[in-house]
C-alpha cells in the first residue's frame, strides 16, 4: 500500500545566523556536524509549525537522520590530541562528540524531541534511506511527526582521508545538510497545515561491484520496491544520483524499471558536489521544486560504497 | 504460539565474544558466571588507566579489519544454526543491519598517525567507516538487498535488531542479517577514562560499583519473515515481538537520572509487542556498571513494572561494555534465556544498591525460569535509548 506520509516544513543549513536563541546557543559548543543538523533540523520544524524549545521532550516528536562519515571530523581532533599528548591529554569534550547520533541528540535537547532519535549511515545514500525510516515509523505508529534529514561535514581531515584512498566520491565533496518534518498526511490535514509533497513509496538495495555481469539487481529492487510501493504509474522526472562512472548503469536499470528514461531528469551533483548524508534530501527537495502538482517523481541516491536508495515523491501544495 | 506470516523471527545466532568463538562458548560462561575482564594486552596499553577490558584474543588477530572480521565469523555461525545458505535466497531480498560505534578506529588511527608522519595510509584505509563493516558483510555473502549501519551509540546494536524486524514486517525483506560489532583501540580507552568512566572491575547494579569495563565482540541474528522461514523448514528460535526507540533530550553523556528516554523506549516496545509489562519474564538490561547508568535504567524499570518487575540481568560484569555489539549480544542471552528456561547471574554484582535494590536481580547463581517474553533495553550516549521485546515462537 502507498505511503501517506506528508512533508509539511523543509530546510537546508544555511549558517547559525538566524536560529532560534536555545538553538543557536546549542550550535555555538557543538562540534559542526551538529551543528548542521541544529541548523537544517530547526528550521524544519519552525517551517511546520513545530518548533518548541522548552518544556518536557515530547514523546510525539522524533528524528531520523542519515549521514555517511558521521563524526570524522571530530574523531580526528581528538585522536590527534591523544597521539600528541597522551592519554593525560585526551579531550572529554571531543570525545563525548565521537558518535555520530551526536547531532541528533542535540536536536533533541534543543527542539524537545522525545520520540524515536535514530542515526543510519548508508555511504552516500543515507539522507534518503533516513527519509524512508522516518516515513515507515510514522506509518507504524511510533511518532506522530519525524524531523528527517542528511548531513554531512567536510573539511580537511576527511578530504585528506578521501585523498589517501578512503572514499571513492567522483565529484568534490561539498558540504550540506537539508532536513523535513514527516508527517501523517491525515494529522497534517488535521492540523491545517501546508503540504509541500508526500512521500509515496521507498526502497534501498546493495550494489557493490559495478563490473560485475550481474550489476545492477541491488539498484533494479530499490527502484521497483519505491514505484511498487508508491504504486506509481508515472514518473515526470528523475533525479538521479550516481557517481559519473555510474551513470550508464543507472541509466540502464531506471530504462528497464519505467520502460523509458523521463525527459526531465535533475543531477543537482553535477552543481552541487557529492553532498553524501545530505544529498538525498536535497533531491527530494529539487523533485518538490521541480514538479507539477499531483505529479510524482523518482529520487535515486547511489554511492560508491554499494548502498543504493530510491524514494517516490508526489507534489501536493495543499495550502494551509 | 501461532506467527502471523509477516512477523519477524529469529532462526539463528552467531557470536565472537571475548569467551571466544561461537554461541555456546558465551553462554556456557555466563551460566558459570565467569568474567572476561583483565589487563588490556591487544595494543601497548601502559598508560592508560584502567587498562582492563574484556578482549577478544587469537581470533582475526592478523585482520587489520577486525570489527569486520568479527562481524563475518558471527554471521557465519548465525548462518549455519539457522540452516540457511545464502545462495538460496532472492540476493535483492537478503539485507544487512549492523551496529558500531568504533568500527574502523584501529584503521583510523593508523591512518592518523601514517598522514603525520607524512608515511603512505594503511591498506585498508578504505574500511575506516563505521559503515564499512555491513558493507563487508553484505559483499562477502553476494547480498542485494537493504544495507544500513545504525548509529545510536552503546543503544546501536539493539537499533539493528529493531530495523532489521522492520524490514521484515513491512516487506522490505524476506532475511536480515542484524546485529552489531565493535572493536578496543586506544582512541576507545582513553577517551572513557578520560570521562572517568571506567573501572578495573564492572559490577552492575552493586552498590561498590566504580564504572565501567569496556570490551569487543560481535554478535549477528538470522532476522527472518515467519512465512520464509515456515516454507524452508527452519527452526524458530524467538520471534521479535517489538521494538521502540526514545531519545532522553536532557544532557549528551549523562544519563536522564529520572529515566524518562528509556522509560518510553520500553514503553513503546511494549506497545509495539501489543505485551502488558507483567507478562515480561526477562529483562537483560543495559546494566554498565556506572553510578548514573544503573540508577537510571532501576528508575526507568520501576516507572514501567511497578515493584513485582521480571527478573533482571546484566552481561557486562562478565563481557565488558562491548559498545554497538552490545545490544545484539544480548539479544542472543534472550534468545537462550526463551530457549533453556536459565537466566545468568550478573557477574560481579554482590550486594545490590539500595538505588536498584527494588529490581529483581539475578545474582550468585543461575535461575530456572520458563521464559515467554524477553526484554532487551539499550542506552547510550546523546540520550540515545532502544528496546526490543523477543518472545517464545
Amino acid at each position: 500500500m502507498s505511503l501517506a506520509v506528508a512533508i509539511t516544513g523543509a530546510s537546508t543549513a544555511t549558517g547559525l545566523d538566524g536560529l532560534p536563541a536555545p538553538v543557536r546557543s546549542r550550535a555555538a559548543r557543538a562540534e559542526r556536524l551538529a551543528q548542521l543538523a541544529l541548523a537544517a533540523g530547526a528550521g524544519a520544524l519552525a517551517a511546520a509549525g513545530l518548533a518548541r524549545f522548552d518544556g518536557p521532550p515530547g514523546p510525539e516528536l522524533g528524528v531520523v537522520l542519515g549521514t555517511a562519515f558521521g563524526c570524522f571530523l571530530t574523531n580526528a581532533a581528538y585522536q590527534r590530541r591523544l597521539a600528541l599528548t597522551g592519554p593525560a591529554g585526551a579531550s572529554p569534550r571531543l570525545f563525548a562528540a565521537t558518535v555520530s547520533n551526536a547531532a541528533a541528540g542535540e536536536l533533541a535537547i534543543a527542539c524537545r524531541l522525545g520520540g524515536p532519535a535514530i542515526t543510519l549511515s548508508a555511504g552516500a545514500a543515507s539522507g534518503l534511506a533516513a527519509v524512508g525510516e522516518a516515513a515507515e515509523l510514522l506509518e507504524a505508529g511510533a511518532a506522530r511527526a519525524i524531523v528527517a534529514g542528511g548531513m554531512d561535514a567536510v573539511a580537511e581531515p576527511l578530504e585528506a582521508w578521501v585523498r589517501d584512498g578512503g572514499f571513492d566520491a567522483a565529484r568534490p565533496l561539498a558540504e550540506a545538510a537539508a532536513a523535513v518534518v514527516l508527517e501523517p498526511i491525515a494529522r497534517a490535514v488535521g492540523r491545517g497545515v501546508p503540504i509541500l509533497g508526500a512521500v509515496r513509496g521507498v526502497a534501498s538495495g546493495f550494489e557493490p561491484d559495478w563490473e560485475a555481469a550481474a550489476a545492477g539487481a541491488g539498484l533494479a529492487a530499490a527502484v521497483r520496491g519505491a514505484l511498487a510501493q508508491a504504486g506509481a504509474g508515472e514518473v515526470a522526472l528523475v533525479v538521479l544520483g550516481a557517481p559519473p562512472p555510474l551513470a550508464r548503469l543507472e541509466q540502464r536499470v531506471l530504462l528497464a524499471a519505467l520502460g523509458r528514461v523521463p525527459r526531465r531528469a535533475l543531477a543537482p551533483k553535477d552543481a552541487g558536489g557529492e553532498t553524501l548524508g545530505a544529498a538525498g534530501v536535497l533531491g527530494v527537495l529539487a523533485a518538490l521544486g521541480a514538479l507539477a502538482p499531483r505529479e510524482c517523481g523518482l529520487v535515486l541516491d547511489v554511492c560508491s560504497s554499494g548502498h543504493v536508495a530510491a524514494c517516490v515523491v508526489e507534489r501536493q501544495e495543499i495550502p494551509a | 504460539m501461532s506467527l502471523r506470516t509477516s512477523a519477524a523471527v529469529i532462526t539463528g545466532c552467531g557470536v565472537v565474544s571475548p569467551f571466544g568463538l561461537g554461541v555456546a562458548a558465551l553462554w556456557d560462561a555466563l551460566l558459570a558466571g565467569r568474567s572476561a575482564i583483565a589487563p588490556i594486552a591487544g595494543f601497548p596499553a601502559d598508560d592508560l588507566v584502567p587498562n582492563a577490558a574484556a578482549e577478544i584474543r587469537g581470533v582475526a588477530a592478523d585482520d587489520p579489519d577486525r570489527a569486520g572480521a568479527l562481524a563475518l565469523l558471527a554471521a557465519h555461525e548465525a548462518l549455519a544454526a539457522a540452516g540457511l545458505d545464502p545462495g538460496a535466497v532472492d540476493p535483492t531480498r537478503f539485507g544487512v543491519v549492523l551496529g558500531t560505534t568504533c568500527g574502523g578506529m584501529r584503521i583510523f588511527e593508523a591512518w592518523d598517525a601514517a598522514a603525520a608522519a607524512g608515511t603512505p595510509p594503511p591498506a585498508d584505509v578504505a574500511r575506516v567507516p563505521y559503515f564499512a563493516p555491513a558493507v563487508r558483510l553484505a559483499g562477502a555473502l553476494g547480498l542485494r538487498g537493504p544495507v544500513a549501519t545504525t548509529q545510536l551509540a552503546c543503544a546501536s546494536g539493539t537499533a539493528a535488531v529493531a530495523l532489521a524486524a522492520g524490514w521484515v514486517q513491512r516487506g522490505r525483506a524476506d532475511v536480515v542479517l542484524a546485529g552489531g560489532t565493535d572493536i578496543l583501540s586506544r582512541f576507545l580507552v582513553a577517551g572513557f577514562n578520560c570521562l572517568r568512566a571506567t573501572a578495573e572491575r564492572a559490577r552492575p547494579f552493586d552498590r561498590d560499583r566504580r564504572g565501567l569495563v569496556l570490551g569487543e565482540g560481535a554478535a549477528l541474528l538470522v532476522i527472518e519473515a515467519a512465512a520464509h522461514a515456515a516454507r524452508r523448514g527452519a527452526d524458530v528460535l524467538a520471534a521479535v515481538r517489538g521494538a521502540g526507540a526514545a531519545a532522553d533530550a536532557v544532557h549528551m553523556t549523562a544519563p536522564d537520572r529520572e529515566g524518562g528516554g528509556a522509560a518510553r523506549a520500553i514503553e513503546a516496545a511494549l506497545a509495539a509487542a501489543g505485551v502488558i509489562p507483567a507478562a515480561v519474564d526477562f529483562v537483560s538490561a543495559h546494566g554498565t556498571g556506572t553510578s548514573y547508568n544503573d540508577a537510571m535504567e532501576a528508575a526507568a524499570l520501576g516507572r514501567v513494572f511497578g515493584a513485582a518487575g521480571p527478573a533482571v540481568h546484566s552481561i557486562k560484569g562478565a563481557v565488558g561494555h562491548t559498545l554497538g555489539a552490545a545490544g545484539a549480544l544480548e539479544a542472543v542471552v534472550c534468545v537462550q534465556a526463551i530457549a533453556t528456561g536459565l537466566i545468568p547471574p550478573t557477574v560481579g554484582l554482590v550486594t545490590p544498591d539500595p538505588a536498584c535494590a527494588a529490581l529483581d536481580l539475578v545474582r550468585g547463581e543461575p535461575r530456572r525460569r520458563r521464559v515467554d517474553v524477553a526484554l532487551s533495553t539499550s542506552s547510550g550516549f546523546a540520550g540515545a535509548n532502544a528496546a526490543i521485546v523477543l518472545g517464545a515462537p
